[in-house]
């Protein structure tokens, strides 16, 4: 009973790391309405990005932030410039722009298969790593340390990404493009702009993401990819563009992978997550606390 | 009980999207051969009542027949074998494709051999005159042949009634003139038609009998003349001020 | 000589390339280089039925690569089946699933159903990784399949030379394309393509999008499944990442996208292109540069993407029909010279 409970701690603190990796997806889709394919490759760049900054510099991992963010906002704001800008205006007045699927999916590709030239296929683990292994006793029960700094962070940056989207001028801006980019354009906000801007942070957030894991979490080329797969499944199953469906669909699939094995094999639990994806494609595509509308 | 002599006949139609009635208690009937128009201040409710009679969503209330046969559920594509077609407001061509495969598109409803496809559109697109265009790529269309093309689309279907939604939205005088002179030839080939148009002359030039509707409700009914002298409708359009009086 | 004679005589003489190349090509390993690219320009022919037909973007159809795979092969070893036999078994498994994908997908926006696909498809992998018996039929979860290369011949669809399997997939390949090229001037494919653009007014116009979605659905399924069994035969070892990866999946999708969906020429153009790359970088730079043709792939979708989103065989085809005026106008003024 204790170790349920230890589990489902555990897995509601790995669940609310995994809404962190899904925010950024989530708010790209929010705001430019395109699933971005290559969101686990960006993820895996950030750990690639922090695992680096931690390695040739020596600084605590969380230090790296300071480091890696600022970099995946740049990574994220030049990459849907340069690449994904001209298709977005190659297909304005397509119905559904499923193009920038493909290209994105490109993108992965070569970002993955780039790391693996370049990095080697070989998982890397953090060293110096000041938080290895690190546990809390809590009442009886072991807490992983860094997957709880992961909790916190996740909860910071979603409340963070909230306030500015309803306070900031900026964040304003954004959403009046996302709801209606003709009308928003047509009172002074560049679109293009905008739609780098979002990918930034949504990127920016990933590179939180990032660092949060890279403590506890080996790092490898096609890293990305189990990410990926599963923030797809939490973005639908929390509703796209919600930051909150996106914390909560994380947590459910934590919740499923740290409790299931209890009761099944581990991978029976990953058909589980799939099929609990699928289902919700069918019964409720927008999810949690999705918007109707969009359907 | 239906009146088989009519067309389409509508009882008590009513829509409702979420907690807006966009459509309420809309009662008309239109006969074999005749053109019916209707009317109304923008967002009155036109394309709901085209959209409810061709399938795209199903009234909440009411019932729709066509040629006797309660059509209420029906599905569109079902609904242009049975011989309704319709036109869209913002023109949907098939962009990458000629003009010749949009129309066989709308032809393949008829038959299922291409060569016969290709024979009726050819001789819709005649009829039309865009036969010329016909190996031009509908992207490449002025927006008065998409808006004939979009005809010819719905008339390759060989419809009993045909639903044109706007079709002379952003015409020229000249062009307009062109489509009711069209739709007139429409009338003649037996096709009954049921529009909802904006430009005035056109529809009263047109109209055996038209219908104005206002908020989803039907002000007037009658022949063109009756309906533009009508204080309910002046109002409507332009306002208490423009109401003569006729005390 | 008209333009209908100038296309008939190059695929005429397309054809008998192909069917004499083994004669003059004999190392294994071309051989091998060649089956491969028919059988990609198949995977991606039948891919094309559903992702540029039909418009949507399928990205886990590898998973009935598995199934015809996995069925074909499952009944030979255990119950002696003739592969030919169990290639059909294959390819109906493959229908019904197929149909039952698309029943729910079809109606979501086109990112939903790639996601769909995509899920549908790793699902079905993982499923098949921890199986290992489904009743008396067995999986081998992991481990996979072997078929020893005994009993050989044509009753078992087993050779130890690659001619046989070159004539088998070229042949498959063939008559995939007719069948393609029937379907794209016949009713479903004009249906088809309408539905794809634009399905409000194609429903207008009497097309039942949804039903023609499957149909095609039904047929790129079975045929897919039918590469399978191919494929089993032809490496004699399957495992769910080798049949029915994500990878898979991909590579069938990039190739067609590249070449250029919708287009009966797009998926082998595509795979003529891309093929190669695949093959020889992996040869030469296989262990130097691990995964440098997926970079290229990458790299190069993207750039079509971004430059020919109708893909490579649009240029291509220009290009081919202006030489084919050339020698059209030539062969006339030819003619009109020597009357």
């Amino acid at each position: 009973m204790f170790g349920l409970l230890e589990d489902s701690i555990n897995g509601i603190l790995m669940g609310s790391i995994y809404g962190l990796t899904a925010l950024g997806l989530t708010l790209i889709f929010g705001v430019l309405k395109v699933i971005n394919f290559a969101h686990g490759s960006l993820l895996m760049v950030a750990m690639y990005a922090a695992f680096w900054a931690v390695t040739l510099t020596g600084v605590h991992p969380y230090v790296a932030l300071v480091l890696v963010v600022p970099f995946m906002y740049l990574f994220g704001y030049y990459l849907q410039d340069i690449i994904i800008k001209p298709i977005f205006k190659a297909e304005r007045d397509v119905r559904e722009p499923v193009t920038v699927i493909i290209v994105t999916t490109g993108v992965w590709y070569v970002l993955d298969n780039l790391s693996l030239l370049l990095f080697g296929p070989q998982y890397r683990a953090l060293t110096p790593n000041p938080l290895r292994g690190k546990m809390l006793e809590f009442g009886g029960m072991m807490v992983s340390v860094p997957k709880l700094w992961g909790f916190v962070a996740a909860m910071l940056v979603a409340c963070a990404i909230y306030l500015f989207f309803q306070k900031s001028r900026m964040g304003r801006a954004i959403r009046a493009t996302s709801l209606d980019r003709d009308a928003a354009s047509l009172m002074g906000i560049s679109q293009y702009k905008i739609y780098n801007i979002a990918f930034g942070i949504g990127t920016a957030v990933a590179g939180v993401a990032g660092v949060a894991l890279v403590p506890f979490y080996n790092v490898f080329p096609s890293v990305g990819v189990l990410f990926d797969i599963k923030c797809y499944i939490i973005v639908v199953l929390g509703g796209l563009g919600s930051i909150w469906g996106a914390m909560l669909g994380g947590i459910i699939v934590g919740l499923i992978e740290s409790v299931g094995p209890q009761f099944m094999t581990a991978t029976w639990t990953e058909a589980i997550v799939y099929g609990l994806f699928l289902v919700v494609l069918f019964v409720k595509p927008s999810g949690l606390f999705g918007a109707r509308a969009d359907w | 009980m239906p009146d088989t002599n009519k067309i389409l006949e509508i009882n008590g139609l009513a829509m409702d999207f979420g907690g807006l009635r966009a459509v309420d208690s809309l009662s008309f009937s239109i006969g074999e051969g005749e053109i019916l128009g209707l009317i109304g201040p923008n967002g009155a409710g036109k394309s709901t009542v085209f959209n409810c009679i061709a399938g795209v969503y199903p009234p909440s209330e009411g019932e729709v027949f066509f040629a006797g046969e309660k059509i209420n559920r029906e599905k569109s594509w079902n609904l242009c074998k049975k011989g309704l077609a319709r036109t869209f407001q913002i023109v949907k061509p098939f962009s990458s494709k000629t003009v010749l495969y949009n129309v066989m598109v709308g032809s393949f409803a008829v038959t299922d051999s291409t060569a016969v496809a290709r024979r009726i559109a050819l001789e819709t697109l005649e009829f039309l005159q865009l036969d010329d265009k016909k190996d031009v790529r509908a992207a490449n269309l002025t927006i008065p042949d998409r808006k004939r093309l979009e005809i010819a689309r719905a008339l390759a279907t060989n419809p009993k009634l045909l639903l044109l939604d706007e079709v002379m939205a952003g015409l020229r005088p000249t062009e307009v003139d062109d489509v009711v002179e069209l739709i007139r030839k429409l009338r003649d080939r037996g096709v009954t038609i049921f529009l909802i148009e904006h430009i005035m002359r056109a529809v009263m030039a047109l109209s055996d009998h038209m219908i104005v509707i206002h908020f989803g409700r039907k002000i007037a009914e009658g022949k063109p003349a009756e309906v533009a002298c009508n204080p309910e409708v002046i109002k409507a359009y332009l306002g208490d001020e423009y109401v003569i009086s006729r005390d | 000589m008209t333009r209908q004679n100038v296309h008939i005589s190059t695929m005429v003489l397309a054809v008998l390339i192909a069917l004499g190349l083994p004669l003059v090509v004999h190392s294994p390993t071309y051989l091998h280089i060649m089956i491969l690219l028919y059988l990609y320009a198949y995977l991606t022919t039948s891919w094309n039925l559903v992702g540029g037909f039909a418009g949507v973007l399928p990205l886990g159809h590898a998973v009935f690569v598995g199934i015809g795979a996995y069925a074909s092969t499952m009944l030979y070893l255990q119950y002696g089946v003739s592969p030919w036999i169990g290639m059909l078994v294959g390819g109906v498994i493959s229908v019904m699933i197929g149909v039952l994908i698309g029943l729910p997908t079809f109606k979501m926006r086109g990112a939903y159903f790639a996601l769909a696909t995509i899920a549908f498809g790793e699902g079905v992998r993982v499923m098949i990784e921890n199986i290992d018996y489904i009743g008396p039929l067995k999986l081998n979860g992991p481990r996979g399949l072997q078929i020893p290369p005994l009993n050989v011949g044509l009753a078992n669809m087993l050779f130890l030379d690659k001619k046989p399997y070159y004539y088998i997939i070229l042949f498959m390949l063939i008559a995939v394309l007719a069948l393609t090229w029937v379907i794209s001037r016949r009713k479903l494919g004009y249906y088809l393509n309408a539905g794809g653009e634009e399905p409000e007014a194609a429903m207008a116009l009497g097309v039942n999008v949804a039903r023609c979605k499957l149909m095609a659905m039904a047929m790129s399924s079975f045929l897919t499944a039918l590469a399978g069994t191919f494929w089993a035969q032809l490496t004699l070892f399957i495992h769910p990442k080798s049949v029915m990866s994500l990878d898979l999946s991909f590579e069938i999708a990039f190739i067609a996208l590249i070449g250029g969906r919708g287009s009966i020429a797009g998926p082998v153009l595509g795979a003529l292109l891309l093929r190669p790359v695949s093959d020889f970088s992996r040869i030469y730079f296989g262990d130097k540069l691990p995964g440098l043709h997926l970079i290229i792939f990458g790299v190069v979708l993207i750039l079509v993407m971004i430059f020919q989103p109708r893909g490579i065989q649009e240029p291509l085809t220009r290009a081919y029909n202006k030489l084919v005026d050339r020698i059209v106008s030539r062969r006339a003024r030819g003619v009109l010279e020597s009357a």
